[in-house]
């Protein structure tokens, strides 16, 4: 007890626990809607673009978290374009992005001069190094992406559920799906420093499919998911402190963990 | 007064007209049916005046007001002929009608009372008032179609397009879901625009036919129109009309 409330007493500490609530909140809530449009490779090449973002950044003298925001929104945007107007399926066109951004980043990291350690940040998150500023970033993000989800809800749904059926009752389908890619991508580059660019889809879907398997309700899914990426992040914190693990992979864990134990829940609701 | 007017309307994919020139009006508060055989265009018609297909020419418009790519504020009803959606997605049939309803902010899954006694209403009317908590993808084909219809009118639509709405349902479950666009349309003086291919319902229960493959066949009252020699041409030699006895039109 003396050691938690000792560690607790540490700035860092309590920075960290308070992004991971956020974001443990933030990811889920925004990965419903990647679960249930299935748009998990989306989320991953939108990371990756990030990461060709970060890269131009850091050749540029940029901030790095401003120019992945910059880079990713712009593939967003290329890929929903793309997929609308040549005819091209979803899949291929994000395939396309995938691999055309991890290059280009890879690219201009090679241009880069010396050993950068920051940009290991963006690769595998470092929730310890949490600072103050990032705090405010991802409170304000947080707060207006999902503001915009639940001001949205019913026609972000009703796109989820049946694009034509939307269409019909006046939705405009074109602006909430462009929206929606957007707030993705915003919401990926934003928690790269905490999870990494390689896991962070996982803080996205995970929660939300071990929802997905208990949930009967949208509304219940929305709690639930939440419910399981604050807990992911606040026991894989804690777990990473006193196993002194890397706190990104230990976060993706127990996440994974819960979701096999709902997966399990589910199956023994099912059998019954 | 006319409820829907479609003029000279052609659909075009591959340089390959889907329809062609298609003319008709319907009457306010009527139900007409859409017959033709496979492939005569029949969904392409229905989702070109809804602006879910674009359309090369021609105009659309709904109450003597145009109607393009859904930017009216006249409400449309549309149940379409197989609906995709993910069969596990977790949502009940009370939020799926709820989501038509304007939100309650700022607690957009919170319903109003009237809210509430509005959907309960509609599954009432409907007959699925016991599937108001069930989950949409448990639902059987007849539960699902009475669901979609509240669905469509949940809002209070002027005009519902149907789109061969009872297939994969059972006989019994056909003839509760006719009866019950008969009642909507007389009770409400719903317009309905119906894709059939049982002319037994078409008999039952359109003020009016539309018969079409490709192109305008013919137009008018069913008993007037649907002659041994029109059906001949949409559906070939081997087809004639032929009326089931039980059934009288009413």
């Amino acid at each position: 007890m003396n050691m938690i409330s000792e560690f607790i007493s540490y700035p860092f500490i309590q920075r960290a626990l308070l992004a991971s609530v956020m974001v443990g909140i933030l990811c889920p809530f925004v990965g419903n809607f990647v679960v249930l449009r299935r748009m998990s490779f989306y989320s991953d090449a939108i990371s990756h673009s990030a990461f060709a973002g970060i890269a131009a950044g850091a050749l540029l003298g940029l901030d790095l978290t401003l120019s992945s925001v910059i880079v990713a929104v712009l593939i967003a945007v290329i890929i929903a374009f793309l997929s609308e107007k040549t005819g091209l399926s979803h899949d291929t066109v994000i395939g396309i992005a995938f691999s055309g951004t991890i290059a280009a980043g890879m690219l201009v990291m090679g241009m880069l001069k010396g050993y950068r350690t920051d940009l290991f940040t963006f690769l595998f998150g470092d929730i310890l190094s949490i600072t103050d500023k990032d705090l405010v970033m991802i409170f304000i993000i947080g707060i207006l992406t999902i503001l915009i989800l639940l001001t949205f809800l019913k026609p972000f749904l009703q796109i989820t559920f049946n694009r034509d059926l939307a269409r019909v009752e006046g939705i405009s389908v074109r602006f909430f799906e462009y929206l929606l890619f957007l707030i993705i991508a915003v919401v990926i580059t934003v928690s790269l420093k905490i999870i990494g660019m390689i896991l962070v889809t996982s803080l996205l879907i995970v929660p939300a499919a071990s929802a997905k398997n208990l949930a009967s309700s949208m509304k219940r899914l929305f709690v639930l998911s939440c419910v399981f990426g604050v807990v992911s992040g606040v026991i894989g914190l804690a777990v990473s402190i006193y196993l002194n693990t890397s706190s990104g992979p230990t976060i993706v864990l127990v996440s994974i963990l819960i979701f096999f134990i709902t997966m399990f829940q589910k199956g023994s609701i099912t059998s019954q | 007064m006319i409820a829907l007017h479609v003029e000279n309307l052609c659909v075009k994919a591959d340089n390959r007209h889907l329809i062609e020139n298609i003319t008709f009006s319907v009457e306010d508060g009527s139900i007409i049916a859409i017959i033709g055989p496979n492939g005569a265009g029949k969904t392409t018609l229905i989702k070109a005046i809804l602006g879910l297909i674009p359309y090369q020419t021609g105009t659309v418009s709904l109450f003597g007001r145009p109607f393009k790519n859904n930017h009216s504020d006249i409400k449309v009803g549309y149940v379409p002929q197989r609906l995709e959606f993910d069969r596990t997605i977790p949502l009940t049939v009370s939020e799926l009608l709820g989501f038509t309803l304007p939100p309650v902010y700022p607690v957009p899954f919170l319903k109003r009372k009237s809210a509430r006694e509005h959907i309960e209403g509609l599954l009432k009317i409907v007959g699925a008032q016991a599937l108001a908590q069930r989950s949409i993808g448990s639902l059987s084909g007849g539960e699902l179609q009475r669901v979609m219809i509240a669905k469509a009118i949940v809002n209070e639509p002027k005009i519902l397009f149907l789109d061969e709405p009872a297939s994969g349902v059972d006989i019994e479950g056909q003839e509760r879901f006719h009866d019950l666009i008969r009642r909507l349309n007389r009770e409400k003086g719903l317009t309905v625009i119906l894709i059939s291919h049982d002319l037994n319902v078409v008999y039952r229960y359109a003020d009016n036919v539309l018969c079409m493959n490709r192109k305008l066949i013919c137009t008018g009252r069913p008993e007037e129109t649907l002659t041994d020699e029109v059906i001949k041409s949409m559906y070939g030699e081997m087809m004639g009309a032929y009326i089931h006895s039980c059934h009288e039109h009413d």
